[in-house]
């Protein structure tokens, strides 16, 4: 069993990594490959918090919270914000989880994914005065419809 | 869809668990809050994500950087013959163009010598090429293969021959990255060449357009002006090229720069003499 955890954690964690690669390089001809790395990482994470909770957690959001503001704002903020908040949400709200069914369980990764996206260009916005516009938002949202039911397989297969 | 909801995880002593969890959030504040100001650990984390995550996710991202570049290979392949015409048509016009300028060159030359003026303002740091580029999400960011070793400090300005291209924002030993004149965050002192308005203007955040957000006197200038930095801020040495009026709307304009931000290879970091 404890062998198994460290081989997912450490899939887990390779993926997270790649994905953070990817999505903070620029690729100006198919930027698309950014922005769904982008998505992958924080559904990645998300996933990997909801069914390996382990406190290290916390560090992981704290490195790539830090690593993703640095390098696509300049400035520490909104990515550790999100990453602290969606941590602590779910550290209050763990008990209640193992109540639920596994579409319900699907629902909340999804709802959990757009909250912390949101969260993001919220505070980017407040913090760092990065634009958004409505069209911008509703676009995370078709992109995180059209990627969650692809990845969540990928994940649960790796899970398995 | 997600099976049950069943925790998986390594046991750890309970007090040391919160400990770490309660340091974690305790540093993210504090890092939060003073990661506006100048301070030591801030500069020296942005200098390792610089100089040493940059080069490692480059690598990591190398394949798909590769898939790019193809991509971009295949576009300009499609594209081959229509640009070749218009390059003829081009070559017909500069042709043109050429002689008026040499001739206007030598007359300048005669000029400045009975004025004794200087040739410019600015003083070449050096020339860096591009390392990559983090300008997809957020802030408008590229990095470049020079840093302060090469003599490039914070706040200098980076162009390439058609403009202003950004600031340095920061610099570790041999990489600084720059700030692109398209976000929303960079201000730029500017002046109209026609008619001398002066105006700040910044990224508009669509990455294409620059848009004024104070205009002296209220003055708004003309579509097709060109403009260049004013010099009035000290940030940007004096005339550098920056773009032309695109599009003017009840109180402000908007700018569209002379750089092509989608193909930077090289840029010259540059300062007043």
């Amino acid at each position: 069993m404890g062998l198994q955890v460290f081989k997912t954690y450490f899939i887990f964690n390779i993926i997270l990594l790649f994905s953070f690669s990817i999505s903070v390089n620029s690729l100006l001809h198919i930027e698309i490959i950014n922005i769904l790395f982008y998505f992958l990482f924080h559904l990645t994470f998300i996933y990997f918090l909801f069914y390996y909770y382990h406190y290290t957690h916390y560090i992981l959001g704290f490195i790539y919270g830090i690593l993703f503001d640095i390098i696509l704002l300049n400035s520490i903020g909104s990515h550790l914000i999100s990453f602290m908040v969606i941590l602590s949400i779910y550290l209050l709200f763990k008990k209640y989880l193992l109540l639920l069914t596994s579409n319900q369980i699907s629902l909340i990764i999804f709802i959990s994914l757009n909250l912390i996206l949101y969260i993001e260009i919220l505070l980017s916005y407040f913090l760092n005065n990065i634009y958004f516009t409505i069209s911008h938002l509703f676009n995370y949202l078709v992109i995180s419809i059209i990627i969650f039911i692809p990845i969540v397989t990928i994940l649960n297969k790796l899970n398995k | 869809m997600a099976p049950r909801f069943k925790v998986r995880a390594l046991k750890t002593s309970k007090v040391f668990k919160n400990v770490t969890i309660i340091s974690i959030v305790l540093l993210s504040f504090f890092l939060i809050f003073f990661s506006k100001s100048d301070y030591f650990i801030i500069n020296n984390i942005k200098n390792f994500s610089t100089s040493v995550i940059n080069p490692f996710t480059k690598v990591l991202s190398a394949p798909f950087t590769g898939i790019s570049n193809v991509v971009n290979e295949y576009k300009q392949f499609q594209s081959l013959k229509f640009e070749n015409k218009i390059l003829q048509e081009e070559i017909v016009r500069l042709k043109k163009w050429q002689t008026l300028a040499i001739q206007n060159s030598r007359e300048n030359r005669v000029l400045k010598r009975l004025l004794n003026a200087t040739d410019n303002n600015l003083k070449l740091v050096k020339t860096a090429s591009l390392v990559n580029r983090n300008d997809t999400f957020f802030s408008k960011i590229i990095n470049i293969n020079a840093g302060y070793e090469s003599d490039i400090e914070k706040n200098m300005s980076a162009i390439n021959e058609r403009g202003l291209v950004g600031k340095i924002i920061e610099t570790s030993a041999l990489k600084s990255r720059v700030l692109l004149i398209t976000d929303p965050n960079l201000s730029i002192s500017i002046k109209t060449i026609s008619d001398g308005i002066f105006s700040l203007v910044s990224g508009a955040g669509d990455n294409k357009y620059l848009v004024s957000n104070f205009i002296k006197n209220d003055k708004i200038p003309k579509i097709g002006d060109i403009v260049v930095t004013s010099g009035t801020a000290e940030i940007f040495p004096v005339d550098l090229l920056v773009g032309k009026i695109a599009k003017i709307e009840k109180d402000r304009f908007y700018v569209l720069p002379f750089v092509d931000f989608n193909s930077i290879d090289y840029v010259q970091i540059v300062t007043s003499k």
